[in-house]
């Protein structure tokens, strides 16, 4: 017999019915109704844990990265480095991130089977293979509706460098849709022109009035949701400088190594600095068909020194213990080196790096064959990943999320947490 | 033997299978009435609990936005309210029904039912939008319309709109299973694409494939020359599956049927005479037997239960807020109907009507079922279930109607309303023609809608679900209350011009039970309490000029964000 929890939709659930339920579960869930009391920005800083995912788009290559094999048939031709962690080599393409392994732990054994973009992306970020029919919710949605606190005013789920679709969150509703950020606030996210703070305060008590009045004897749960849809709105607005980033120093953006990049990371220090939940930060264009290596230069040239920076910025500042970072795409590349001296796509044998919160520093699992070809020790996929982020921020990944009475696994079943790399 | 005399034979079935039950006697009975003593016996207590009849000013407000997609104008409240003729609800019912206004708005809810706002790409959306709003304003039997759907290919240039259906699904076989099953035949049978249903059991997958054999031959044949595109179909073909349940679970097919009937055999063709146009590069095949001519008449039919419960809970739906079977695309054993007796009644009674989708309206709004209050009395301390159907339920406001209210409650389209009336005017006067009554409110509302409808679109983005989906029931996001708190889509209709709604609040000057009284009436649609003429004396102080007529659009920008503005009630 099949595994039937695979199939999500149990008994056939429309989208309308997801949203519709989510909606109202998941806005009155957090408790808005305290909202204009948010809490200081430094009692969010200490109490909300954070995650922070780099996606690296297309499929970054694990033998320019966390498992290199030099001097072999599939190496190419990049050295490997020694890193903070003695024992422990990676890429010479990455020279700062090698200073800050003692902080991140690499698994190289992932095998996901999956040599598709989507299906990669989707098996990784959702910790399930797709399945048709039936959305499970994305990391960011899934971790910011556990993890974030219910007075933090901020969105859950926040996109820096390309925005991510609305379904996303799917049952768990608008709340924790991926919100894209750009370098300044949405245009409505201020209060309008010619009204005072407290004219806008005025009119809103008014607003609220009328409801309630109407509310009296009516069903009233979706009202609720809209009435509090206000009060989160006026609370973020309170919050806008947090998405103001025209501030950032151009020192600051040049000791990150310059660049797009590099100021996407700033973004996000500004992100988890201010208490927002999960932060996604994508890197574009690993996706390496031909020329794999010249683009590897280039990309992880991009890429090192503004990762590295961030990792030892929230270190200094003691956020890292509060925030996990992880470093994932949909696939790794094949050792096999093509005839346009490009790699292609290899859910087989490849490599995630993680850190911070929750994790252990400078742990290395898993291995793969001498020329990387297969995995031959502690083989992990998608499943197993998402055990352990959900076991790093301290949460059950073994306890469902119920939909409208019905159990939802977080992470496939028949799978658990890489426990040696939790700390 | 024709439509027509099937269709009598299947109506006297369901009759005499209705006049089986405690409804004989009752033929003379109007459905509107069939209706409200269905739904009261059908929940014990329901009298004791149920809300009454709501006043007036709730059901004009309801049922001018549930037939026309906006909220009354000031002068027909204020008329409504006036009038104590017994038989003015009926009378508003009848003149809303007649009016363009009902012919866009149901055209427009049929376009996001059928199309879930995908983007129109094969075909063009006006085509599409034409082809149903043709078909509202000439009342079209639902039944028809579902047909002309499914058996347009788009080789009419002429009539290109229903072929959006399939087109811009870009033909795939699944997709369209998926649609056809859920909207024509209340049956979401996703699921049966893998394996049998594991909690449903009406629903097999060989019911899928079932259906999805109709479509499997078909496809977007592009032509090179004219770049159109049509559904074309080949003469081959077959669909395979199984059951991802079972294991080592072997391949299996079947001729297309419709769920739970009989396959329909392919006819036995000479080999090498399956087509009339051979299929070659560039060459749009047209074979001998098509599989997919087969569907429209056998689906779209007054003896198909399904598709008769389907629609009549569609329209339901529509007006109620809720299923009697609820999702409505749910409709298998499992998930009985709240009122099996009353959806019979309503399928049987449509197709009677020969699927008469103004009638059906018509009836629904004049039952005390619609009719009821959305607010219960305070001696009601145990609710019944939404599904009792004691109260009338809040629905959302479409992404459509929540703009165009704004822009009927702020003045904009009143002001609009006679700028083009005047223009359509001018135009008869000078080409010396004259319209009838309807074809000039046609006219007049053409010009009206394609004067506005953008400012629709801020709305249908911010408030509709992504294309493809479903509408969602209702979600309340930051981005929307921050749209309506600060954006000028919204703040921009508060600055007094003309006569609109500041202007006329600015003019009445100091009297603040005719400012409480002319805001009410604009925006909600009713009179204030005294507790609200208070409410806005209090806001209104003794502030004068600039800062008075500032408090005056936080006044009317309060009501129109408020929670009774945001819904159906």
């Amino acid at each position: 017999m099949f595994n039937r929890g695979t199939c999500g939709s149990a008994e056939h659930v429309s989208r309308r019915g997801f949203l519709s339920g989510a909606t109202t579960g998941a806005v009155s869930a957090l408790g808005f109704s305290g909202m204009t009391k948010v809490a200081g920005a430094n009692e969010l800083r200490s109490q909300q844990k954070r995650v922070v995912l780099f996606w690296l788009a297309g499929g970054v290559s694990q033998l320019e990265t966390w498992d290199p094999k030099p001097g072999t048939d599939t190496g190419g031709p990049f050295l490997d480095i020694p890193t903070s962690v003695p024992g422990v080599n990676v890429c010479e393409l990455l020279p700062y991130t090698a200073r800050q392994m003692h902080h991140l732990a690499v698994v190289r054994g992932v095998n996901t089977k999956v040599n598709d973009h989507g299906k990669g992306a989707y098996f990784m970020q959702t910790g399930h293979p797709q399945t048709p029919g039936f959305e499970f919710p994305y990391l960011g949605s899934a971790l910011s509706s556990l993890l974030v606190r219910p007075d933090n005013p901020l969105p859950g789920y926040v996109c820096i460098g390309g925005g991510g679709s609305a379904k996303e969150s799917s049952f768990l509703g608008p709340r924790f849709v991926p919100v894209a950020v750009a370098d300044k606030p949405p245009a409505n996210m201020r209060i309008a022109d010619g009204l005072t703070a407290e004219e806008d305060a005025r009119r809103r008590e008014l607003r609220a009035r009328i409801g309630d009045r109407f509310a009296k004897g009516r069903r009233a749960a979706t009202t609720e949701v809209y009435d509090e849809s206000f009060d989160q709105a006026a609370a973020l607005i309170a919050q806008r400088d947090v998405f103001d980033f025209t501030g950032i120093p151009d020192s600051e953006v040049d000791r990150y190594g310059g660049g797009e990049f590099a100021r996407h990371c700033l973004m996000a220090r500004q992100l988890v600095e201010a208490g927002s939940t999960f932060t996604k930060v994508t890197h574009r264009n690993y996706d390496t068909h031909s020329e794999n290596f010249n683009f590897h230069v280039e990309q992880l040239g991009e890429f090192d020194q503004p990762f590295a920076t961030f990792v030892a910025d929230l270190a200094d500042r003691g956020l890292l213990e509060h925030t996990l970072v992880v470093v994932m795409c949909e696939f790794g590349r094949t050792p096999r080196i093509n005839q346009k001296m490009g790699r292609d796509h290899w859910g087989t044998a490849w490599s995630v790096a993680l850190g911070g919160m929750g994790i252990q520093g400078g742990a290395v699992v898993g291995a793969t064959n001498a020329n990387g070809t297969k995995v031959v020790d502690r083989e992990v996929h998608g499943g197993h990943l998402f055990h352990t982020y959900y076991r790093a921020v301290g949460l059950d990944p073994t306890a469902d999320f119920v939909h409208d009475g019905r159990p939802f696994t977080k992470a496939k079943a028949g799978s658990e947490a890489i426990e040696e790399i939790l700390a | 033997m024709s439509d027509r005399s099937n269709r009598t034979l299947a109506l006297f079935a369901a009759a005499a299978a209705l006049l089986a039950t405690p409804l004989a006697g009752r033929s003379e009975e109007p459905l509107h009435q069939a209706i409200d003593r269905l739904v009261a016996a059908r929940t014990p207590g329901y009298a004791a609990k149920a809300a009454p009849v709501a006043d007036d000013a709730e059901f004009l407000r309801r049922v001018t936005l549930d037939l026309t997609g906006t909220i009354p104008t000031v002068e027909r409240t204020r008329a409504f309210l006036a009038d104590d003729a017994p038989d003015k609800r009926t009378r508003l019912i009848d003149e809303l029904l007649a009016s363009p206004e009902h012919e866009r708005h149901l055209a427009q809810q049929l376009d996001v039912q059928l199309m879930q706002r995908r983007r129109a790409a094969k075909v063009k959306a006006a085509e599409w939008e034409s082809f149903l709003l043709t078909a509202t304003q000439s009342n079209t039997p639902w039944d028809e319309l579902v047909r002309d759907v499914l058996a347009a290919d788009g080789l009419d240039k002429e009539r290109r709109g229903p072929a959006r259906f399939y087109l811009d699904r870009d033909g795939d076989v699944n997709t369209i299973t998926r649609d056809v099953s859920a909207l024509f035949l209340g049956a979401n049978i996703e699921c049966a694409q893998c394996h049998d249903h594991p909690e449903v059991a009406d629903y097999t997958i060989d019911d899928y494939y079932g259906l999805s054999a109709f479509f499997v031959r078909s496809f977007v044949f592009t032509d090179p020359k004219t770049k159109l595109a049509v559904y074309a179909e080949k003469a081959e073909g077959e669909v395979t599956f199984k059951s991802v349940f079972v294991e080592d679970a072997k391949d299996s097919s079947t001729p297309p049927h419709l769920p739970g009937e009989k396959p329909i055999p392919d006819p036995e063709l000479e080999k090498g005479k399956e087509y009339k146009v051979k299929p070659a590069k560039n060459v749009r095949p047209v074979p001998v037997y098509s599989r997919r001519e087969q569907l429209p008449a056998r689906l779209a039919a007054a003896e198909n239960e399904r598709f008769r419960r389907a629609a009549a809970n569609r329209f339901w739906a529509m007006m109620l807020g809720r299923g009697i079977v609820h999702p409505i695309d749910a409709d298998h054993s499992d998930n009985p109907p709240s009122h099996p007796e009353l959806l019979d009644l309503l399928a049987a009674e449509f197709a009677a009507h020969d699927f008469d989708v103004r009638w059906l309206l018509r009836e629904i709004a004049l039952s005390e079922t619609y009719q009821r209050g959305s607010r219960l009395p305070e001696s009601v301390t145990d609710p019944l279930p939404e599904s009792a159907f004691a109260q009338a339920l809040l629905k959302p406001l479409s992404p459509e109607q929540f703009g165009r209210s704004l822009l009927e409650a702020t003045g904009v389209t009143e002001a609009t309303r006679a700028a083009e009336r005047a223009a359509v005017q001018k135009e008869l006067a000078a080409k010396k023609t004259e319209l009838g009554e309807v074809e000039f409110a046609r006219a007049v509302e053409k010009r009206v809608h394609a004067k506005l409808k953008g400012n629709e679109t801020r709305f249908v983005s911010l408030f509709a679900a992504a294309a493809g989906e479903a509408d969602p029931d209702f979600e309340a996001t930051v981005d929307q209350a921050m749209f309506l708190m600060n954006d000028n889509a919204v703040l921009g209709r508060l600055q007094p011009s003309g006569q609109n709604l500041l202007a006329r609040l600015v003019g009445l000057d100091g009297q603040s039970d005719e400012i409480a009284a002319e805001l009410y009436l604009a925006v909600l649609a009713r009179r204030p309490t005294d507790e609200e003429v208070a409410d806005v004396r209090d806001y209104l102080g003794d502030a004068t000029g600039e800062v008075r007529h500032a408090r005056l659009r936080q006044l009317a920008w309060a009501l129109l964000a408020s929670a009774e503005f945001r819904f159906v009630h």
